[in-house]
């Protein structure tokens, strides 16, 4: 069964990566100059709070669908709101811990979603919806060395390889980051299962400054299975470290 | 054979009425057992398989293919343009052996209520048409069931009812994933609670209107997931099912699929169910046979002297032994006509009436959770029929056979002194 | 009574004959009967196996609400284990699992589903559950794999995954009665590495697409359950029967503690609806049984009497009074009673001994091939009370007595001249 896919993976990979996608493990092994190239990556997106004008878009064999949504968060608290299409305009989700609240404009009804029942209705669901409920669990999990240095595509690369700690709570065999050397920005990152097939593939483009920083703010999520799916994520907007009140984060404040 | 061999037969056969009757009366009334058992055995698997299938899952279910097991709402008859769906029903009650057939569609969600939600499975029926093919209207609780007039309204399980928190009359949300990746989302309107006894749909199902989960799911009115179909009779499912898709594969492809498939444990259970009731069969049959069996081997150790007389008489031994089973196979026909009269009566009883079971179950017999009284229904199982009544036959036969071949095998002066 | 009896060897053939046929007419009963009675716990046995046992122990409350944060506390299940090995429950007794109830999201490298989790001790529950026999890859867990997970074969396919790979279960942590956490707040996800050991196929897909059993340890520390607290402890027994005694019995030793004990008809009444039609099947068919046993007995004795009707002639001819006459066929009847009982008793019990350990194979029924799996063990053990035994013989004799009266009167006055026509 799946239920609200498209609601998993978008709202998923912006909670992953506003929190954080990949962070090295303080290992006397591990490369030092590595771990803090890749915890500076893992933390491009995180801060105390920030308000984000997205456009996501879904291909699958469904077809493609475009959503565009505001979303402020403030430490755990995440808010989301959709602005298009006209047919879901004026929704939000409301997260805080790991309780999830909907409103529903067509029905003017909020809807609260305890997560042990929503992963109930969501059996089948999408593979991120760990990202969606936990920060960073990810932290600690991997292990870190070097893959590769040189060029890729005409690029100054450095690639990474992840490969998690005997305990981790993970379902990789390993991830592979490649980072761009000249300015630390993420270029591509792998996801690979046991066996060392890759599962999925994260591609980062459109570097621009905001807020101060340079993000990627094209990133395309692509099954290594389906031909044609993938979700597209487009940043226009981000703002970091911005004031945000407590109230908009409310239940009231969801209409 | 000549005709003065069979006059021969038929006299001898009533020259000793007694042993004539007893001997009948052994194949006639162990004919008239197996008889009963096996209607009654027939009746117990119908009833079987009826309990499984008639709540719900009806006994056959047509689908785009593909769509099953992972029910994907995407995967409807006809495609992403659907199909002409009273056609197609059409189409499927044309064949003589459905008895009814209805559309319908599926989704999941969220059902919500004053902060309280929980998961359900949605099912889009037609009010009119669904009850001739499954009988969870007959389980409503409280309130009523649905009518082509209620468009908004819904009716769940006593136990999602009290988990949630809502009664009849309550208000609620139902949520989830419409077909083109939207949030569908609705108000709707507890009309009914049903109670089925089991546990997974009283907990789980929420029925509504066919076009209002069309509407929720963002379906286009000739898209549907499924036609459920009732039989008249519930044992030729998977022939019929077979012809189905054979019949309705030339306008559309579609997977038409019996109860077996649908539900293997159940089809598992019938034929365990199948294998033991053979089993007793087996032995019932032996205890029908040792009755003949016993009865005509004296009847033939007893007639030794009056034999030998014949043989005495310039009668040849191999004549002896085709009188002896002519005899027997006279007997035998005669026993298993009589049995059959007296069963014909016996067997309607028990298919229109059936045998009242009283304390014998240990409790009521219920139906999916209701009772339906303490009857216990039999089916007519011809091919049974017809396999006991040559068994019989063969065993009077062959049980005539070595006492007659002993008899025509004496010298006539030993068989006249035998006493 | 001497002469009864040397009457009976005066016709071997005939005597052997019908002593063979009332004898095989009991074997038969015996045979029947085993075979119903084992089949009817066969079938319950399969019922309650993928369940909560013969018996089962929860907390107050739980089967009517499910929820998840009902839970046991562990003494409940120490004095039940400890309660169900004393001597005479050990015999009654097959098996005794505690088990904890939750549900979680699975996932793997390429997908994620929702499913039960049942947390058990693995020396524990293969004495009260199917799902252990039923693996076809792998093993099932043990205790020196304390990140093992044992899931069916629809969710293995599912999730792509085999023996040996990486899963993630992530659940909620149960909220504990009592405990009041903010709004949200103390609910904390949490998720655990599993490596897959074994894979089972049931036959149900229900089972075979949501169940994961894992060590329960793991499951508590998961769960953040604290010390030792199960959701249930399911009891299996030897014969159903004895549900509703050991039901009563726990009830009585576990007094003053929130717990419910319920037995598998109240527990799963599903089951025991459609196991009502079965058992009504079975009275049906021991009536059908004892009916054909007691006509046959009918048949044989007739056909011996009738054919006897000139010897009795002559004995009557010769003086012999109509009364001695009549006791004389009774004596006669009861010694071959006698000896008939004796014979099917042997051929009975030793025919009820070969399917009660070998079984009766039932596989032959599958003739379109077998199928993926099967629910039902295909073997039917035989099961046979020695009240059934003393019931059956008791009834036979009975009846071979009684039947044997009419026959005796009526030939003690039977005409001389009647008689000898008989030739």
């Amino acid at each position: 069964m799946t239920f609200m896919r498209w609601q998993k993976r978008s709202v998923a990979m912006l909670l992953g990566l506003a929190l954080s996608s990949v962070a090295p493990m303080s290992h006397a092994a591990d490369d030092q100059q590595a771990r803090q190239t890749v915890e500076r990556v893992a933390h491009l997106f995180s801060s105390k709070s920030s308000i984000t004008t997205v456009k996501m878009q879904i291909t699958n064999e469904d077809g493609q669908r475009d959503i565009s949504m505001k979303i402020w968060s403030l430490g755990e608290k995440i808010l989301v709101r959709i602005t298009s299409p006209q047919d879901e305009a004026g929704a939000a989700i409301l997260k805080e811990g790991s309780d999830i609240w909907y409103y529903l404009p067509k029905s003017n009804r909020t809807v609260k979603i305890p997560p042990s029942m929503a992963m109930n209705a969501w059996m089948g669901s999408d593979f991120t919806i760990d990202d969606l409920v936990k920060e960073t669990f990810l932290t600690r999990d991997y292990s870190i060395s070097t893959f590769f240095e040189g060029k890729r595509g005409g690029v100054a690369v450095d690639e990474y390889t992840l490969t998690p700690k005997p305990d981790a709570a993970v379902v990789w065999g390993k991830i592979i980051l490649q980072i761009r050397k000249a300015d630390a920005v993420p270029t591509w990152q792998g996801f690979y299962d046991e066996d060392g097939q890759l599962v999925r593939e994260l591609i980062f483009s459109d570097y621009k400054s905001m807020s101060g920083r340079l993000i990627p703010t094209r990133l395309v999520m692509r099954p290594a299975g389906k031909a044609g799916a993938q979700t597209t994520i487009e940043y226009e907007d981000v703002a970091f470290d911005v004031p945000i009140s407590e109230e908009t984060f409310s239940l009231p404040n969801l209409k | 054979m000549s005709a003065r061999l069979l006059q021969l037969a038929w006299r001898n056969l009533w020259r000793n009425p007694r042993r004539t009757f007893i001997t009948m009366a052994a194949i006639a009334f162990g004919y008239v057992m197996l008889l009963f058992v096996a209607c009654l055995m027939a009746g117990l698997r119908w009833q079987m398989i009826e309990n499984g299938t008639c709540l719900v899952m009806s006994q056959i279910q047509v689908h785009a293919p593909g769509y099953y097991p992972s029910r994907s709402i995407q995967k409807t008859l006809g495609g992403r343009q659907g199909t002409d769906v009273s056609a197609m029903l059409a189409a499927i009650i044309s064949d003589r052996r459905v008895y009814a057939a209805a559309p319908r569609v599926y989704g999941y969600g969220l059902l919500s209520a004053a902060h309280r939600s929980a998961g359900v499975e949605l099912m889009g029926i037609v009010p009119d048409q669904e009850p001739k093919v499954t009988i969870l209207n007959s389980q409503i609780a409280k309130g009523s069931y649905l009518t082509a007039r209620m468009s908004k309204g819904v009716v769940i399980g006593h136990k999602l009812a009290s988990t949630i928190g809502i009664d009849v009359g309550s208000e609620i949300v139902l949520l989830t994933q419409a077909a083109d990746g939207s949030m569908g989302n609705d108000v709707y309107t507890v009309v009914g609670i049903y109670h089925s006894g089991l546990d997974a749909v009283d907990r789980g199902l929420v029925l509504m209107s066919l076009s209002s989960l069309q509407d929720l799911l963002h379906l286009a009115p000739a898209r549907i997931h499924e036609v459920g179909i009732k039989l008249n009779d519930i044992t030729a499912a998977t022939t019929v099912a077979a012809a189905l898709e054979d019949h309705l594969d030339k306008t559309l492809r579609v997977r038409a699929m019996a109860w077996p498939e649908l539900a293997p444990e159940l089809a598992n259970y019938v034929q365990f169910n199948r294998g033991i009731t053979f089993v007793l069969f087996f032995i019932f049959f032996l205890l029908a046979v040792i009755g003949v069996m016993n009865t005509m081997l004296m009847a033939v150790f007893e007639r030794t002297r009056e034999l030998g007389m014949l043989m005495a008489l310039g009668m040849r031994p191999v004549q002896v032994i085709v009188l002896i089973l002519t005899e027997a196979a006279g007997l035998a026909v005669a026993s298993l006509v009589v049995g059959g009269a007296l069963g014909v009566p016996l067997l309607w009883y028990l298919q229109v009436h059936g045998l009242e079971l009283g304390g014998a179950t240990g409790g009521v017999i219920s139906l999916a959770g209701v009772v339906v009284g303490h009857l216990w229904y039999g089916r007519q199982d011809f091919p049974a029929y017809g396999q006991a009544a040559l068994g019989l036959a063969a065993t009077a036969l062959v049980s005539a056979l070595y006492p007659a071949w002993r008899a025509a095998h004496y010298r006539p002066t030993e068989a006249i002194r035998k006493v | 009574m001497k002469i009864s009896w040397r009457n009976l060897w005066r016709n071997p053939r005939g005597t052997l004959l019908t002593a063979l046929a009332l004898g095989l007419g009991l074997a038969l009963l015996l045979i029947s009967l085993g075979l119903l009675d084992g089949g009817h716990e066969q079938t319950i046995a399969a019922g309650v196996r993928f369940g909560p046992g013969h018996v089962v122990i929860q907390a107050k409350g739980y089967q009517d609400s499910g929820s998840d944060e009902l839970l046991l506390p562990a003494q409940v299940v120490s004095r039940t284990e400890a309660f169900l090995q004393t001597p005479e429950l050990k015999q009654i007794v097959r098996g005794v699992s505690p088990r904890l109830l939750a549900t979680g999201l699975l996932s793997s490298s390429a997908n994620s589903a929702g499913v039960k989790i049942t947390g058990v001790n693995p020396q524990d529950e293969p004495a009260v559950s199917l799902i252990p026999e039923r693996i076809v890859e792998g093993t099932y867990l043990s205790n020196d794999k304390p990140s093992g997970v044992v899931i069916g074969a629809e969710l293995a396919h599912k999730l792509e995954i085999k023996i040996g790979s990486r899963v993630v279960l992530m659940t909620q942590a149960l909220r504990q009665p009592g405990n009041d956490t903010k709004n949200g707040a103390g609910e904390e996800m949490q998720s655990t590495l599993l490596r897959v050991s074994g894979i089972f196929r049931t036959g149900l897909q229900a089972v075979d697409a949501n169940i994961i059993h894992l060590p329960l340890p793991a499951a508590q520390a998961l769960l953040g359950v604290p010390d030792g607290q199960v959701t249930q402890v399911a009891i299996l027994l030897q014969q159903e029967g004895a549900s509703p005694m050991i039901a009563r019995a726990l009830l009585k030793q576990l007094a003053g503690e929130p717990v419910e004990v319920l037995t598998w008809r109240e527990s799963i009444p599903m089951l025991a609806q459609i196991l009502g039609l079965d058992h009504a099947f079975n009275y049906i068919m021991n009536g059908v049984i004892l009916a054909m046993v007691g006509l046959g007995i009918l048949n044989t004795i007739l056909m011996r009497v009738l054919e006897r009707r000139y010897e009795f002639g002559v004995c009557k001819a010769l003086g012999l009074r109509p009364r001695q006459l009549a006791v004389m066929i009774i004596g006669e009847s009861l010694a071959l009673t006698a000896i008939s009982l004796a014979l099917g008793l042997a051929l009975g019990l030793s025919v009820n001994h070969y399917f009660a350990t070998s079984g009766l194979d039932l596989r032959w029924i599958f003739k379109a091939g077998l199928p993926p799996a099967l629910v039902f063990d295909p073997i039917l053990y035989s099961r046979l009370s020695s009240n059934r035994i003393i019931w059956s013989v008791s009834i036979v004799f009975a009846m071979a007595t009684i039947i044997s009266f009419y026959p005796a009167l009526k030939a003690a006055r039977t005409e001389l001249p009647d008689a000898l026509k008989a030739l």
